[in-house]
């Protein structure tokens, strides 16, 4: 059996292999290194794009308040002697009240002087106050000592987002307030507490004032729409054109565009929303439910695909089973076919929630970009979202609004986490391969 | 998928008793009666002109090389053809006598009638008494939960799988071995009460005990149910058939009982079959 041409062959390629083999080996090993490096980059570029919003953006989740000891002067907030809450809110000057207490704590004299003094504090403090003298109406008359929001400015100061070192006409707190300031820093009147209300409050034209919570309902409003909108009918085309839909020309025309629309860029179904929805059938503008619509339209594609593709993955044999055993096709689709394939469906409806809860250009369109206090209470209320809030305040002017935007940001992120990591959880929960 | 694709075309209904049987003389009387049929997908001629007889309570195998048709055979006989969209039916096929492919036969109480098994074991994933309880509740059979228990235990006693599950009905129908999965199969479609049980290659997947298990059932349930059986194994064909037809290249070359095909064949393309010269 041992030909000598034979083992002379097998010594060669014996040889062969083992120049190769180093060879094979150097370029699999300089593969990897490439897969790493990429995956060390990407890493990188993940974590400098979290560390600046996260740097920029956590200030905006404490605020500044100052400690202030107020007489409530019942001639200033209680001008006819009557304490009850109606006289105090509709009656009552708060204002007049915390400038005169303010102004003779710290002797100030001066309209300039007052102005600037009383600009240290935010319009909210004499909310604060009122909301104090109507819910302790005996207090009227007597000196309190209370804590109120600071301004911007101020909280920006304590923030150390305005530097002292420039010169007084190159920032925001002038010298005077700068000395006010420490006296009250000297005397603990100073203190920085979590901002609840960025989390309660609408959007306002202070900083130290404006929330995400409007924004948060505004988003949800629209999801909850988009949802309605495009689960059911993604769900039902993608069933009837897996599992029932002739294979002939028209059928595959309907494909191909579904694959074209998912293509299509979202101002284009913004500028859609804005002539059909708007001018045709006068929908309210600014409202989720129109934000909902378009968006739905937008995430439409994405759920036909996800869901028929979940479809396709479900072996044959269940179906084969099922119709053997005399089920009728929309049984065969509804006992054993959707269940098994609703894990992928679920995941691929809110990968395209997700991606529809980031969606600013469309919005902007339909007039979702208004600037709007109050939080939204239904469907057509004018409103807006998360996304376009971020792009609102990220083009106001005011230092205090910086820090917001990438709190809002740092929210947004957090909602798309929370989404994603729920699209995990329900495909690994339901998925049973039994 | 469109049932509606599937083309009928009624041929001239065969002469009853005139034409003589091409199986010879029956010990049955003829349970399903196939003429001309044909089958073509989009252009392969998948079959062609197959007339076959299979007799009530005895095993009809069909053996022949693989892509012969015999399994497209099989699927004609339950219309499970009619999903696939480019494949055409001609030929007239009757269960008892009546069309099967008549316009007025809902395929889901032909179905109901006519049985089938499946190469792989297929359970659906659920438990193993809701595998079995599926066709009578889909089919409304049973009134009450206590018939629908009854039913099931039935219906996995005569599959030879009571006993090794009757503990357990509530753990998944896949967490059974391969053996036991195809014996589940059997009882599901014994549960909804056939007539006919067709069976494509139901031990291709199986070891040789679970094999023999399954070609005892076989024998059990011929006392109860018309078989036809698709099969790859000669041996498996001469233990468990009667009658055997062969295949080849989408024609039926020969039928007939099976000891005679096996000792005596009469086409020497089954001779060769048979024999192992191909295959």
């Amino acid at each position: 059996m041992t030909d000598p041409a034979d083992s002379v062959l097998i010594e060669g390629q014996k040889e062969k292999v083992r120049q190769g083999l180093s060879r094979r080996l150097r370029a699999e090993r300089r593969f990897r290194a490439y897969g790493v490096v990429a995956i060390v980059l990407a890493i990188l570029m993940l974590l400098f794009l979290a560390g600046t919003i996260a740097a920029n953006g956590y200030s905006a989740f404490y605020q500044t308040w100052i400690k202030v000891d107020v007489f409530l002067d019942e001639e200033l907030i209680a001008p006819d002697g009557k304490t009850d809450p109606q006289t105090l809110r509709e009656e009552g000057d708060f204002r007049g009240a915390l400038i005169e207490s303010l102004v003779a704590s710290y002797r100030v004299r001066g309209r300039e002087k007052e102005n600037r003094l009383i600009a240290m504090f935010s319009t909210d403090a004499e909310r604060t106050l009122q909301r104090h003298a109507i819910a302790n109406p005996r207090l009227v008359g007597k000196n309190i000592s209370i804590w109120v929001k600071a301004s911007s400015d101020i909280d920006q100061l304590t923030k150390g987002a305005i530097r002292r070192d420039l010169p007084e006409s190159g920032r925001k707190v002038k010298d005077v307030q700068l000395v006010w300031y420490d006296r009250m820093a000297a005397e603990n009147r100073i203190e920085t507490r979590f901002n609840t209300g960025f989390f309660s409050t609408g959007d306002s034209r202070e900083p130290e004032q404006a929330g995400i919570w409007g924004a948060i309902v505004g988003s949800f409003l629209t999801m909850l729409v988009t949802l309605i909108l495009a689960f059911p009918v993604g769900l039902a085309a993608a069933v009837y054109l897996e599992e029932f839909a002739p294979k002939n020309r028209l059928t595959d025309l309907i494909e191909v565009n579904i694959n074209n629309l998912a293509a299509v860029p979202s101002i284009v179904f913004g500028l859609l929303g804005l002539a059909v929805f708007l001018n045709f059938f006068e929908l309210p503008r600014s409202a989720p439910l129109v934000g909902g619509m378009v968006l739905a339209l937008m995430t439409l594609p994405t759920i036909i695909i996800a869901a028929r593709a979940s479809l396709l993955a479900v072996p044959p044999s269940v179906r084969e089973a099922a119709l053997g055993l005399g089920a009728s096709r929309v049984q065969v689709v509804s006992h054993h076919v959707l269940p098994l394939a609703m894990p992928g469906i679920l995941t691929g409806t809110i990968i395209g929630m997700a991606r529809a809860l980031g969606e600013t250009a469309p919005l902007l369109m339909i007039g979702m970009v208004a600037f709007i206090v109050d939080i939204p209470g239904g469907p057509t209320d004018a409103s807006t979202v998360m996304p376009v809030q971020i792009y609102l305040w990220a083009d106001s002017p005011e230092r205090g609004f910086v820090e917001k935007t990438s709190g809002a940001v740092i929210v947004l992120l957090a909602f798309l986490v929370v989404m994603n990591a729920s699209a995990v959880y329900l495909r690994k929960k339901f998925e049973r391969r039994w | 998928m469109n049932e509606k694709s599937v083309e009928h075309v009624v041929t001239a209904p065969p002469p009853e008793a005139a034409e003589a049987d091409p199986a010879g003389a029956d010990r049955n009387p003829v349970k399903m009666r196939t003429r001309g049929v044909n089958v073509h997908y989009a252009e392969k001629h998948a079959l062609r002109d197959v007339s076959l007889d299979i007799g009530e309570r005895e095993v009809t195998a069909l053996i022949g090389p693989s892509g012969c048709g015999k399994s497209t055979f099989l699927r004609c006989l339950n219309r499970m053809n009619d999903t696939i969209d480019i494949c055409r039916v001609t030929g007239r096929l009757e269960l008892d006598g009546q069309d099967i492919y008549a316009d007025s036969v809902d395929v889901v109480q032909l179905r109901a009638s006519i049985g089938m098994v499946f190469q792989k074991p297929n359970p659906f994933p659920k438990s193993i008494f809701d595998n079995v309880a599926y066709g009578p509740r889909v089919h409304g059979l049973v009134a009450d939960r206590a018939d629908l228990e009854q039913l099931v235990e039935q219906s996995l006693r005569k599959a030879g799988l009571f006993d090794e599950v009757k503990d357990r009905f509530g753990d998944p129908g896949t967490s059974l071995s391969g053996g036991q999965q195809q014996r589940l199969c059997i009882a599901r479609a014994i549960a909804v009460g056939p007539e006919v049980i067709l069976m494509d290659e139901p031990c291709s997947s199986l070891d040789p005990i679970a094999t023999a298990r399954i070609e005892e059932l076989i024998d059990e349930l011929r006392q109860n149910y018309t078989i036809v059986i698709v099969t790859h194994s000669m041996q498996q064909a001469a233990r468990v058939s009667q009658k055997t037809a062969f295949f080849h290249l989408g024609d039926l070359i020969e039928q007939g009982e099976t000891p005679q095909i096996f000792t005596n064949p009469r086409d020497e393309k089954t001779q060769g079959y048979i024999t192992g010269r191909f295959g």
